[in-house]
């Protein structure tokens, strides 16, 4: 019955929040390749929101721009939650694979995005009393795929209302451990790097004195 | 010809270099002048380096100031000979403005000192002629202030601290005054619940012959005494600043039991520690606490309300803006902000003295930072830095700091650069935008990153309509309300200017569209088919299956090759059985 492109499947999912994401799954469509282009404008967006947002607009620190904040906020942020989500919900007898809980959840990010470079432009023509318009814009942005977020979780590993909400609070978690841990990683090998340096600064005075 | 004018490019290429040298070298002897470096705080409270609106005039120790003649037998001010000329851990120094004359308070030395406008000694105050308790000299005066009356005669206020008394005496001579009221501890039970001592440092008078003292630890405010001395109650109290601890201590009163609650620390606001008064009655105190972000300057109105409230929503801040401490790299120490002294100058600036880095803040009458000068650095020996600075005073656009471990006045004047800067800001302050842009341009000349000369220049532009170069001149100072105000009127001139356009393109859209929709309806636009991928990708063969394929195809080539190879000889033996039989058949033949 439902036969798109793979744009138009996109298309059918954010349009059709309810039913969408298990015509998905049940068709066995949906492309990486586009998944991956939507986490790479979840970036863009980011940075756009920052740079070119209307000057009356923009509560950035805008002396220095640094693009890694930016970076881990949005592509960061976007596979740790894949990860994480994989791994609570493997435990959880969640059906889902980790490509499909990929790409569900970067075709669910769509809206949000659309409405980022929708502010962000529409800001450049605004004044500070429109500002409701504005806000408006970027809420139902953000519901909207809240919502599918939702949906999608709830149809890649076929779960009911409740236990989606709880695989959320739980993938929430374990974002946060896993960023620890990788926190926790990167400080321990610079630890070990500054032991080798300190090593090697001693032998080299040792040598030359 | 082209050689000649390469020639004269070069020669200019080599002049101007030359010129930008010797520039770079006067501005570097400019900049060692000051011991100091002035700077503001831009929009994002970073400090932004400036040019120096003060600089160091002059600084009158005991023999500038001509108080030698206290020491001169021949002189008519002449106490005796083995008087102190020096100053002593001063702590207060006042202008009038009717006399023109700078009164100090030269607290170690227990007395007050008259200076001319040029800070020549004209007077000198140990005492007065009579008192109830028989005490007539000075202890440690802490505080004076001077009211000329309408009858020309000249009332000084002296905060005795020691003596614990205020006095009120007339000036009758060079040497002598008289003792017109002494104020001693109020017996009230409103003053004597709040504190146990009366030690008057700081006075101030008011246009109704109110008097205002600032005690020694009493947080309730200070002392209020109306023209006959009689105590009238607390004015002002700063509030507590709500800390960690005090929310603390806060719930743990919920649950204490009442002993423990007697037994427990109250909440005590810190006291202010200096005041003045402007021309309007407006009193202004300042709390010297270190890094007090709470009541730190206040502008209070008769009934003591604040009006420079922050929690009304507003947004004042006043010294150096960190949290914890200012740290100094040239003397390795860090400085807590302690805003000792605060002075009202006849324009409506405000000089704030901060007592721990010794850096004086003047803001413009709506708390606007102007300029920031001055240090307390390891060259406190230089002129311009200071030790111990007690109190600030300003007369004739001059700034005068009293330097209670130096003992020494200094005096600031206005350089170029900041007699502009305060001109502008005058004009700026009044609402004349556009008379104020000429000395704003002169001030941008010197110090091109002054925020709030930019901030005045797109003002300027906005009142005169130039909302583009307004809005480049808010994006510069990063004045994002101001640049909204612009944007806004220069959105509705564009929209005016081209609205037939605007128009226009509307109205074709909308024709447009409804073509299109009419032509689709009647089937001359067919709707354009959908691509539909129906075939499944073909899926990539594995090796295992391209080598069974390969396979495949070897064992059909070879099985194709036994068939011919059994066919070809088949026939072979087919022909070579025919050849005997034709053989015999010649054989038969012959």
């Amino acid at each position: 019955m439902y036969e798109f492109t793979p744009m138009g499947w996109l298309k059918h999912c954010i349009f059709h929040p309810i039913e969408g994401f298990e015509d998905l799954r049940w068709k066995k469509q949906g492309s990486m390749k586009i998944a991956l282009w939507i986490v790479f404008f979840l970036f863009v967006a980011m940075v756009a929101n920052r740079q070119l947002v209307g000057f009356q607009f923009n509560q950035a620190y805008t002396k220095v721009f640094n693009v890694v904040p930016l970076l881990v906020q949005s592509v960061v942020y976007f596979f740790t939650w894949v990860i994480a989500n994989w791994s609570v919900c493997t435990l959880l007898d969640g059906e889902g694979r980790l490509k499909q809980i990929c790409i569900n959840s970067a075709y669910s990010l769509v809206p949000y995005i659309v409405s980022v470079f929708l502010t962000v432009f529409l800001s450049n023509f605004m004044v500070l009393d429109e500002i409701i318009w504005l806000s408006a814009i970027s809420y139902l942005g953000l519901g909207w795929s809240v919502i599918l977020m939702f949906q999608a979780m709830k149809a890649v590993h076929q779960y009911s209302v409740l236990k989606t909400i709880a695989s959320i609070v739980l993938t929430l978690a374990a974002m946060l451990i896993i960023l620890f841990l990788m926190i926790l990683l990167l400080s321990l090998f610079q630890q070990v790097y500054v032991f080798f340096y300190s090593i090697y600064t001693e032998v080299s005075y040792r040598i030359r004195g | 010809m082209k050689t000649v004018q390469m020639k004269k490019a070069f020669k200019k290429a080599v002049a101007s270099l030359l010129a930008l040298c010797s520039l770079s070298t006067a501005v570097l002897t400019a900049y060692a002048s000051e011991p100091y470096d002035s700077y503001s705080y831009d929009f994002w409270n970073d400090p932004i380096p400036a040019q120096a609106a003060y600089k160091v005039n002059d600084t009158y120790t005991g023999n500038n100031l001509n108080r030698t003649r206290l020491t001169d037998p021949e002189d008519e001010l002449f106490i005796s000979t083995t008087t102190k000329t020096s100053l002593a851990g001063a702590k207060d120094i006042y202008f009038e403005e009717t006399l023109e004359e700078f009164w100090v308070a030269d607290t170690q030395n227990s007395r007050i000192l008259r200076l001319d406008k040029d800070l020549s000694l004209i007077g000198c105050y140990t005492g007065v002629d009579k008192s109830d308790s028989g005490n007539t000299s000075f202890n440690n005066p802490n505080g004076v202030f001077v009211v000329v009356e309408e009858n020309g005669d000249v009332m000084m206020y002296v905060g005795d601290t020691e003596n614990s008394r205020i006095l009120k005496c007339k000036v009758t001579g060079g040497l002598t005054c008289e003792n017109m009221l002494e104020i001693g501890m109020p017996e009230s039970a409103i003053y004597t619940s709040k504190s146990k001592t009366f030690l008057p440092e700081k006075m101030l008078v008011d246009g109704a012959g109110n008097i205002y003292a600032v005690c020694t630890s009493l947080n309730a405010g200070s002392a209020q005494f109306n023209a006959a001395g009689e105590f009238q109650g607390f004015y002002g109290a700063n509030r507590v600043e709500v800390t960690g601890e005090i929310i603390r201590r806060h719930i743990w009163r919920l649950f204490a039991s009442d002993e423990q609650l007697k037994s427990m620390q109250s909440a005590a606001p810190t006291e202010y520690k200096n005041f003045d008064i402007d021309d309007e009655g407006f009193i202004y105190t300042c709390t010297e606490a270190a890094n007090t972000t709470t009541d730190a300057v206040k502008k209070l109105n008769a009934a003591g309300y604040n009006i420079w409230n922050n929690d009304a929503g507003n947004e004042y801040v006043f010294g150096d803006i960190v949290t914890g401490g200012t740290w100094d790299a040239s003397t390795n120490t860090t400085y807590s902000t302690r805003l000792t002294d605060l002075d009202i100058d006849e324009y409506g600036f405000i000089n704030i003295l901060d007592y721990a880095t010794g850096r004086v803040f003047v803001y413009d009458e709506f708390c606007s930072l102007v300029t920031i000068f001055g240090t307390k650095s390891s060259t406190s020996d230089q002129k311009g830095s200071f030790n111990g600075p007690n109190a600030v005073e300003s007369a004739f656009g001059n700034i005068y700091i009293v330097d209670g471990i130096k003992n020494d006045i200094t005096v600031y004047s206005t350089t170029l650069y900041g007699s502009y800067l305060k001109q502008a800001v005058l004009l700026y302050d009044d609402g004349r935008y556009v008379d104020a842009e000429p000395y704003w341009q002169e001030v941008l000349n010197r110090n091109g990153t002054c925020s709030f000369a930019l901030l005045g220049l797109g003002k300027a532009a906005l009142n005169k309509g130039d909302y583009k170069l307004a809005m480049e001149y808010f994006e510069d100072c990063y004045a994002q309300t101001s640049y909204d105000r612009a944007f806004k009127y220069y959105r509705e001139q564009w929209l005016q200017d081209n609205f037939v356009f605007v128009f226009l393109a509307i109205v074709l859209l909308f024709v447009l569209g409804i073509t299109y929709s009419i032509l689709k309806k009647k089937g001359i636009i067919k709707k354009r088919e959908r691509k539909v991928k129906k075939k499944a990708p073909e899926r990539k063969k594995t090796k295992k299956e391209l080598e069974h394929e390969a396979e495949l195809a070897a064992q059909a080539e070879a099985e194709a090759k036994a068939q011919a190879e059994a066919e070809a000889q088949a026939e072979a033996q087919a022909e070579a059985q025919a050849q005997p039989e034709e053989k015999s058949e010649e054989k038969e033949e012959e």
